[in-house]
């Protein structure tokens, strides 16, 4: 045979070795999972195990957790038994970012504000103190008080609002003395939507926080935290510098609660209420070889001065107020009251 | 002096003459072929979740191949683009993930006429990818993005044959990826705090250690006249794994289109009749 072609040949047969071995090698597995009841509460474990970022934080012994639940998972008879214990074991995290996900039921874990006073009676707000009177725009709405306050009630962060918008509700609080804001129930929502009610605080750029992520499987693998900015909202929009009162419960929760954090760090801003809800850690999702889905807190979110908020934010010093039931039936709001008069007269 | 001088100006212009009348004389057809294929998918990402996921795949390609201007008997340049679709569902059928991307590549590569008809070829490319995965199902992870820059070899076989009396080019063209820079969050990094400007540790050497690609095909163009008609195989193998995160990508595909070889040429030139063609894959 002609030398050449047995070079090429033999160049022609190394190669093709040499590609058999890399993409043998050059593959990284992701084994195949069976959808048993135990394998699908291990991967629940391990999903967390690897993922969860407050096992250190919250000093949870999750392999002590396992141990308890997994002995009741393998006498599971069906998926609602196993859904059941499966819920039990994530409540052990106390968190309420922690969801499990069925085709017949989402579990939640309920103790973080089924364990405390409501603290918020909206039907009570509206009627007694807006007289039903109040503009709304999107989610939130807003009344100037008789005591020449403004209300702004906002009830969730997932909707967003425009610089313009916001402008127009200060606007209609142009000669008010104050402004209360009421995020009493506002289960959070997103981040950016709570920064972009901050912008018009503030008259330069703050530090609200710092985030971090986990950066392995290892409970104590986490990334340098970095500093989250706000900057004030664009030249030409409202700032509000007159003082703020912002009404929090215990089911201010998620991004309610970073918006208390920062707001809290501002002058001229008080927390009146009862300590927030927490949920200071980001959510990420995964699954589970049945179809059911995970969802954890994953990226611990920092006050800005370094600590953690997961277990809520504490009102202002003096100002942790619950409301009264004898009020509440009076219809009065306790709270409520107790900001107007702060406001209005400077003492509680 | 002077005539020194003249003599090498006189040498001169025979080399640019001579060179003039060299690229005159050569004919560099382009190959080109437009293609679709449809097949098969595998995708994991453990950034999204720890399952992998199986359905279908699509993709439209565009491939061109060309002799080098400079010594066209021995160069060859290979471009191609690409568009892909993928759908995948989860191994209990209620979560759909989709993957889309873009992909280009320029190589250059020395060829071989090993025998009448049959042509080898390998050298280096360079491969741009972009693209992402998405997963509805997940709240603050939903989209896992794809973007890489890579130099590899590439390679190709192509044999010129009739069956019956139709012409038919057999080809195979395997793509490695060598070396290169890849774009990964970290392991439990969110989106969110890369838009807020945490920039740090997302581009990665990439190496066959943790980003490996293989793309292959095998195609058969039967022509019909001055237009053929491609059939074949396309497999692509991609599979990475930094910062803990694995993230694995397989199609296999049949390929239809069509393919042409054409000329670009000067309307007021008229072809020299010594012009000599030199085919990139056919013939």
């Amino acid at each position: 045979m002609n030398p050449m072609k047995v070079a090429i040949r033999n160049i022609g047969i190394c190669l093709l070795a040499l590609v058999g071995i890399l993409t043998v090698a050059g593959c990284h597995k992701i084994e195949e999972q069976d959808n048993s009841i135990l394998n699908n509460f291990d991967m629940l474990w391990k999903v967390m195990d690897e993922h969860y970022c407050f096992f250190e934080y919250k000093d949870i012994d999750w392999n002590e957790v396992r141990l308890k639940y997994r002995k009741q998972a393998a006498e599971a008879r069906n998926a609602k038994q196993l859904f059941r214990i499966m819920s039990a074991m994530l409540d052990e995290l106390k968190d309420g970012h922690v969801n499990l996900s069925a085709p017949f039921e989402t579990s939640y874990y309920r103790a973080w504000w089924s364990d405390y006073p409501q603290n918020y009676n909206e039907r009570l707000v509206q009627e007694k103190y807006l007289f039903y009177h109040y503009s709304q725009l999107g989610a939130a709405y807003y009344y100037l008080l008789s005591s020449n306050i403004g209300y702004l009630r906002i009830p969730s962060f997932e909707y967003s609002l425009g610089a313009g918008n916001i402008d127009n509700i200060f606007a209609s609080f142009l000669v008010a003395d104050a402004l209360i804001i009421d995020i009493r129930d506002n289960g959070g929502g997103n981040m950016t939507n709570a920064d972009s009610w901050i912008s018009h605080f503030i008259s330069e750029e703050i530090c609200a926080g710092y985030i971090s992520h986990k950066t392995g499987p290892g409970h104590s693998e986490f990334s340098k935290p970095f500093e989250m900015k706000v900057k004030p909202v664009e030249k030409g929009h409202w700032l509000w510098g007159k003082p703020v009162v912002i009404l929090t419960n215990r089911s201010t929760f998620s991004a309610a609660n970073y918006f208390a954090t920062v707001m809290k760090t501002l002058p001229n801003v008080t927390i009146v209420g009862a300590t927030t809800g927490g949920g200071s850690g980001m959510p990420f999702s995964a699954e589970l070889p049945c179809g059911w889905g995970v969802r954890f807190s994953a990226c611990p979110v920092y006050a800005p001065d370094g600590t953690l908020t997961e277990f809520g934010v504490e009102p202002s010093p003096g100002c942790k107020v619950d409301m009264s039931p004898t009020d509440e039936f009076a219809g009065k709001d306790t709270i409520l009251d107790f900001a107007i008069r702060l406001l209005t007269t400077g003492s509680c | 002096m002077k005539r020194t001088l003249l003599l090498l100006f006189g040498i001169l212009l025979t080399v640019v003459e001579i060179s003039a009348q060299t690229e005159e004389a050569v004919l560099r057809p382009v190959t080109a072929s437009y293609t679709v294929g449809v097949g098969s998918s595998h995708l994991a990402d453990t950034y999204l979740s720890p399952i992998n996921y199986n359905g279908w795949s699509a993709s439209l390609n565009y491939d061109r191949w060309q002799t080098m201007k400079f010594k066209p008997q021995l160069w060859v340049m290979n471009m191609s683009f690409g568009v892909d679709m993928d759908r995948v569902l989860n191994q209990s059928g209620n979560a759909v993930m989709w993957a889309a991307g873009l992909r280009a590549s320029w190589g250059m590569l020395h060829r071989w006429d090993i025998a009448k008809g049959f042509k080898l070829g390998i050298g280096p490319a360079l491969n741009l990818e972009l693209g992402c995965l998405y997963l509805d199902r997940n709240s603050n992870n939903p989209v896992s993005a794809k973007a890489a820059v890579t130099v590899g070899a590439t390679a190709y076989a192509a044999y010129n044959f009739r069956l019956c009396r139709l012409p038919v080019t057999l080809m195979w063209q395997p793509s490695l990826p060598v070396i290169g820079s890849f774009f990964s969050p970290d392991y439990g990094e969110l989106y969110y705090e890369i838009y807020l400007g945490n920039h740090n540790g997302l581009a990665h050497c990439a190496w066959w250690g943790n980003y490996f690609k293989l793309d292959n095909q095998i195609s058969a163009d039967l022509h019909f006249g001055a237009t053929a008609l491609r059939v074949g195989y396309r497999g692509r193998i991609l599979s990475t794994k930094v910062n803990n995160l694995v993230s694995n990508h397989f199609t296999h595909q049949f390929v239809i289109g069509l393919s042409g070889e054409w000329l670009s040429l000067n309307p007021r030139k008229a072809i020299s009749p010594n012009a000599k063609r030199y085919h990139a894959l056919f013939e």
